[in-house]
């Protein structure tokens, strides 16, 4: 007994932990994601994009952690006049900040009837809202820290950004929370078992799909990170391995962004049984459906950097209060209706 | 706020080989300050203690990665003209299809930097691979893609290779195909417009009284262009539209090099047509006998203007050039008054600079 757990209860905390949904996974993600990011993006370009490193021929599939291996490597470039202290913790702390929001979203359903998350806790919804919210405070400490000009502004323009998307994130998560009746990610999930709520909200599935791009800085909201204005923002100093971790940090938000989605919106878990994993455990066909989706939306998000440019701050701030926030409202009063009238009819809810 | 000081450039993903000093007060830029002079080689000067002869590569630098033939066109006019240099049908028309060609190449250059200065990098990488086959068309006709020094004194210094005419129609064939994709991605793209329209609004009279040229002050809606005004080569004998810009913003400068692609393309579809037969290069003298002339041809960028004093010797006694870049320079500043800080490289890539032409 250690920790107050049994043996295989101990099994299964490591398991989730350090592979999946925990430290594994969202590395792994961030590697695949980055070499799929890339191929993509070159066949919209038509170019052929990484194509030498790795085992199989012409994929460039291990480019990723060759990058990462030289970006380790390199020297670690300190600014004279920075804030030493904030500045070298800052890309560590958005690493696990990013990292961190993982632990709160049930990926799958154990056979035992429990759900396959690493913390438990009935306001997870919560949480993860919280977690999201302390990534812009990262980044304004670190523009301030570096004491670039370059990086202050990028700062700035995070702080901007927060306003555009918080919002809409916040009310199109509580017409979720009203139709579900919970804060509990795994209870959502099972209230969407008779039908998905991208379908009984899909304008709230299209706000928070365009404010999270925002949040995660994608393509036409790369508005910290524009490189043709401030170079690249925030991170600008960083360099070697620090530089590594913010780009891998970004990666773990579209992961925790997408897995959240997902949860919110795409019921989750549930589809129908894939034959070979369902044999093995039914919690593997669960898995991999999340995954499918998640995989899904990820394109989605990604294929913006091929196909718009990027707007500018006051655009987007425009667009986040008159077309966003009223979106977010209008969702709620139909899901107030919904709740209210036609759910007790067919008996969901 | 206070005001900060930012000097954006020369190390900056966006400025090239140039400085600019921004006076920035929260995100909006109150003054920029062009610094010039990082690609400064002295052309001018370098000009006079060559020969006229040696002096050709020499100029084609002095814009080389865009537009070669139609910086050397204006050189060699200017010498022709003083020593009254007749020179044969053919040359003049293959320095037509060589400068038209330059033009779109340049132009497809100027879209990728238009797109990267938006943030979208699909719209850099078409262009770049389509102006492929342009320098490749010119690399047949004059064994170089880029800085190939093609016109010379007296004509031209190579003809035209066999199949040169198929494959260049061909090419231009797929061109005009390939412009529809630039249009639904570049220019009818809604991101792109709201991003670029009413910026950077350049009034036809400010255009001209800051002595603005080329397609810059075409989309400001004046209509200019010294190949109509004062048809040189034999661009009299072609039938082109010269198109022209409603509101001189951004959207509209750049939305100009698109619709000049079109007309180039129409251009060289009749030169290839109409091209007759006959010698490429007549002789010239290596001397040019004493006088001055002034000359200007339409280059990609605008209007390329010489002046050069002969003293009858080998060598030029002076040489003035006034590149299209540098004309149009003095507008940067001018538009760059009270913008927001992420306008400011969209307005500079539309005002298509560039750092070489400028210092010379």
């Amino acid at each position: 007994m250690i920790l107050g757990l049994g043996f295989s209860e101990l099994i299964e905390l490591i398991l989730k932990v350090l592979i999946f949904p925990g430290v594994a996974f969202p590395l792994l993600f961030a590697m695949i994601v980055i070499w799929f990011e890339r191929k993509f993006l070159a066949r919209i370009h038509l170019r052929i994009g990484p194509l030498h490193v790795g085992p199989l021929n012409r994929t460039g599939l291990m480019q990723p952690i060759a990058d990462f291996i030289k970006l380790i490597q390199k020297e670690i470039i300190v600014p004279d006049n920075a804030h030493k202290f904030l500045y070298n913790l800052a890309p560590i702390i958005a690493a696990l900040v990013s990292a961190m929001s993982v632990a709160f979203i049930p990926y799958a359903l154990k056979p035992d009837g429990g759900y396959w998350m690493i913390y438990y806790t009935p306001l997870s919804l919560l949480a993860i809202l919280a977690i999201f919210t302390a990534r812009p405070f990262i980044m304004v400490g670190a523009g301030w820290a570096s004491n670039s000009k370059y990086c202050t502004i990028g700062a700035l323009r995070a702080a901007l950004q927060l306003l555009a998307y918080e919002v809409p994130i916040a009310l199109s998560l509580a017409s979720i929370v009203i139709m579900s009746g919970t804060f509990d990610l795994a209870k959502i999930v099972e209230a969407q078992s008779s039908i998905w709520f991208i379908i009984l909200q899909p304008i709230g599935f299209i706000v928070i799909l365009i404010a999270m791009m925002a949040e995660l800085s994608r393509r036409p909201f790369d508005i910290p990170f524009a490189e043709q204005e401030v170079v690249f923002g925030w991170p600008t100093e960083y360099t070697g391995a620090q530089f590594a971790l913010v780009m891998v940090s970004e990666y773990f938000d579209l992961c925790a962004a997408t897995s959240l989605i997902t949860v919110l919106f795409l019921g989750g878990w549930s589809g129908p049984a894939i034959p070979l994993l369902n044999d093995i455990s039914p919690m593997l066909s669960g898995i991999f459906w999340f995954l499918f989706k998640m995989a899904i939306l990820t394109v989605i998000i990604i294929m913006g950097r091929g196909i718009y440019p990027r707007l500018r701050i006051d655009q987007l701030l425009d667009a986040g209060w008159t077309v966003l926030i009223p979106l977010a409202i209008i969702q709620i009063l139909i899901t107030l209706l919904t709740v209210q009238w036609w759910l007790p009819l067919i008996g969901g809810g | 706020m206070s005001v900060m000081k930012l000097s954006m450039g020369p190390q900056h993903p966006i400025t090239g080989h140039f400085r600019f000093i921004l006076d920035v007060d929260g995100d909006v830029v109150l003054k920029l300050e062009p610094d010039i002079g990082y690609t400064h080689r002295g052309i001018e000067k370098l000009a006079e203690k060559r020969t006229y002869l040696q002096n050709l590569p020499v100029i084609e630098r002095t814009n080389s990665y865009c537009d070669s033939a139609g910086t050397m066109l204006g050189y060699l006019e200017v010498i022709e003209e003083i020593m009254s240099l007749e020179v044969p049908e053919r040359a003049k028309y293959l320095r037509v299809i060589a400068a038209e060609l330059n033009r779109i190449a340049s132009h497809l250059y100027f879209l990728c930097l238009a797109s990267v200065a938006t943030g979208l990098e699909t719209m850099l990488m078409w262009p770049i691979n389509d102006r492929e086959l342009i320098l490749d068309l010119l690399e047949r006709l004059s064994g170089q893609r880029i800085t190939y020094t093609y016109p010379t004194i007296g004509g031209v210094r190579f003809d035209m290779p066999d199949g040169f005419k198929e494959e260049a129609l061909k090419r231009l064939d797929y061109l005009e195909k390939r412009l529809e994709d630039y249009y639904k991605m570049l220019a009818w793209n809604h991101t792109f417009q709201i991003r670029t329209k009413n910026v950077g609004i350049l009034k036809p009279s400010d255009a001209i009284k800051l002595g603005i040229v080329g397609p810059n002050l075409r989309a400001s809606g004046v209509k200019v262009d010294v190949r109509k005004d004062e048809s040189y080569e034999v661009y009299d004998r072609f039938d082109f539209l010269i198109p022209i810009g409603k509101n001189g913003d951004s959207y509209d400068r750049m939305e100009m090099r698109l619709k000049e692609i079109e007309q180039s393309i129409h251009i060289l579809r009749q030169a290839l047509k109409d091209i007759p037969k006959g010698p490429i290069k007549t002789w010239a003298p290596p001397i040019v006998p004493k006088g001055e002339a002034y000359s200007r041809v339409e280059a990609a960028r605008g209007e390329f203007g010489y002046y050069l004093i002969g003293d009858g010797t080998m060598k030029p006694y002076r040489l003035k050039m006034s590149p299209p870049s540098f004309r149009n320079l003095i507008a940067l500043p001018h538009l760059c008054r009270n913008v927001p800080l992420a306008d400011v490289p969209i307005i500079y890539i539309s005002l298509d600079l560039i750092p070489m032409d400028v210092d010379r």
